[in-house]
């Protein structure tokens, strides 16, 4: 247990107050630049509270290794980061295979794609998947 | 650039004798070499936040005569098209009949730094696209400015590329789409790190060319909301020529429609301000001729290609070349475009741009 306000509840604030008070006041660069510090701190938030290979994207991983003709994941593969549910490994092993792939993988590797991208884009703009049918 | 009709710049340049004098004294320099009589230049403010080069406003005294102007210094994190070849197609497009700012001095160094830099005439109107896009809204011009955009882009495409800089990039016509398909497997190749979601889109791509344009035509390559001066609801400049090259006409058309570049109005693909009607009706009045199939195919290559480009600024930043905060930021925003790409490819996911 840590010291309160929690990293979460810190971050949040640390928007608010760049946004609310920062940003009004400043110009030119110095604003834009507030702005994206406050759009980050609340990505940081989002990427912090996610937890790695939970919900749809859970199974990624063993799905990226099946297609790609392997049954299993390496042993030990750490995830690439929060906000990917894929490990470095499948991720450099998926860009390999897709150099020159035949048609079938470029169809197979769409859906599974998507799922990590959607997975990243909820931490880091979660509004921008809002337009899906 | 500026953002003028406010009638102040953007950011206050402040007691600038110290800091700017330097570049005051390179930049008079270069008009001196120009032409200019004795001039003195005053920066009276930084114009822009770009993340390739800065944009200072200045004020040019020459021979009794004072000039606004805008000077564009290249930062050089990105290698771009040398200053003076941009500035000759400046030149060739404001001849045909496009409106841009007026060159009036460029260099491929500055005297001091070496920097590339050109000076511009100052033109009236907005850039920054939070403010087009208000402006737009409140004066009810967005159809006119799509179609000032298909105009302008009809009348850059007319240009004989005969007479185009023989130094500009020239898009290869026995393979275009395969070429362009080459560049960007060569910018993924370049990233720190593999992005397959983009890759995936590269093979896709490679896959599925369009129909070839009739002729090649100059491209302006970053002609979109944020490159646009926009003055009481119309267009009055197209600014940042550095991408400019020879190539296929509709990747221009395309480009200004990304929804990356609609900046959260994506109910108007043109540019957040106009629909795509308006755009197509000006540029075909205009002389141009589209092709939906090269329109949607440059959509999702001018996507894939943003991406690298975030890509590479988030690489700027991991690999120590810059400590702009911008840059880093633009590693988070890669999921959008490769969500996009994987949008505009899918035939499961298809919809109208």
């Amino acid at each position: 247990m840590g010291d309160q306000p929690t990293a979460e509840a810190l971050l949040e604030a640390m928007a608010d107050t760049l946004d609310r008070q920062v940003v009004p006041s400043a110009v030119g660069g110095a604003q834009h630049a507030a702005r994206v510090v406050a759009n980050l701190c609340r990505i940081i938030g989002r990427e912090l509270a996610s937890e790695p290979g939970s919900g749809a994207a859970g199974d990624l991983e063993a799905e990226v290794w099946r297609l790609l003709g392997s049954d299993e994941p390496p042993d030990d593969v750490p995830p690439m980061g929060q906000a990917s549910a894929l490990s470095t490994e499948a991720v450099a092993a998926l860009d390999r295979a897709l150099r020159s792939p035949d048609p079938q993988l470029l169809d197979a590797a769409l859906p599974l794609l998507r799922r990590d991208v959607e997975r990243r884009l909820a931490i880091s703009k979660p509004t921008y998947l809002e337009d899906r049918p | 650039m500026s953002d003028t009709a406010t009638g102040t710049p953007v950011s206050a340049g402040g007691p600038t004798a110290s800091k700017h004098a330097p570049t005051e004294h390179a930049l008079a320099e270069l008009l001196a070499a120009n032409g200019w009589v004795n001039p003195n230049v005053t920066v009276t403010g930084a114009a822009s936040v770009g993340a390739q080069r800065s944009t200072l406003l200045v004020d040019i005294d020459s021979a009794g005569q004072q000039t606004r102007a805008v000077a564009q210094i290249s930062s050089g994190v990105i290698a771009a098209t040398p200053a003076t070849v941009e500035a000759a197609v400046i030149r060739l497009a404001a001849a045909e009949g496009v409106p841009t700012p007026r060159v009036l001095a460029a260099t491929d160094s500055l005297p001091g730094s070496g920097q590339p830099a050109m000076v511009v005439s100052h033109e009236p109107g907005l850039s920054i696209p939070r403010r087009v896009l208000r402006s737009v809204a409140d004066l009810g011009t967005g159809e006119a400015l799509a179609a000032d955009c298909g105009a302008a882009l009809a009348t850059l495409h007319r240009r004989d590329v005969s007479s185009a800089p023989s130094d500009l990039d020239r898009l290869r016509l026995d393979d275009p789409f395969g070429d362009y398909c080459d560049d960007l497997a060569a910018k993924l190749d370049l990233l720190p790190q593999p992005h397959p979601a983009i890759r995936l889109g590269v093979e896709w791509l490679r896959r599925h060319p369009p129909s070839p344009p009739s002729s090649p035509t100059l491209v302006h390559a970053d002609f979109r909301t944020g490159n646009l001066l926009v003055h009481e609801g119309r267009l009055s400049a197209v600014l940042d020529w550095e991408l400019a090259h020879v190539g296929d006409p509709m990747e221009d058309v395309a480009y200004l429609c990304l929804r990356t570049w609609r900046f959260g109005n994506d109910h108007l693909p043109v540019g957040g301000f106009g629909t795509l009607r308006a755009l197509r009706a000006a540029y075909e009045s205009g002389g141009g001729v589209w092709r939906d199939d090269a329109f949607a195919w440059w959509m999702a290559a001018r996507t894939a290609w943003w991406a690298c480009g975030l890509a590479a600024q988030a690489a700027a930043f991991t690999t120590g070349l810059t400590d702009s905060i911008v840059l880093a930021a633009s590693g988070r925003r890669v999921p959008e475009l490769e969500y996009d790409l994987l949008n505009l490819i899918d035939p499961h996911h298809r919809r109208e741009p």
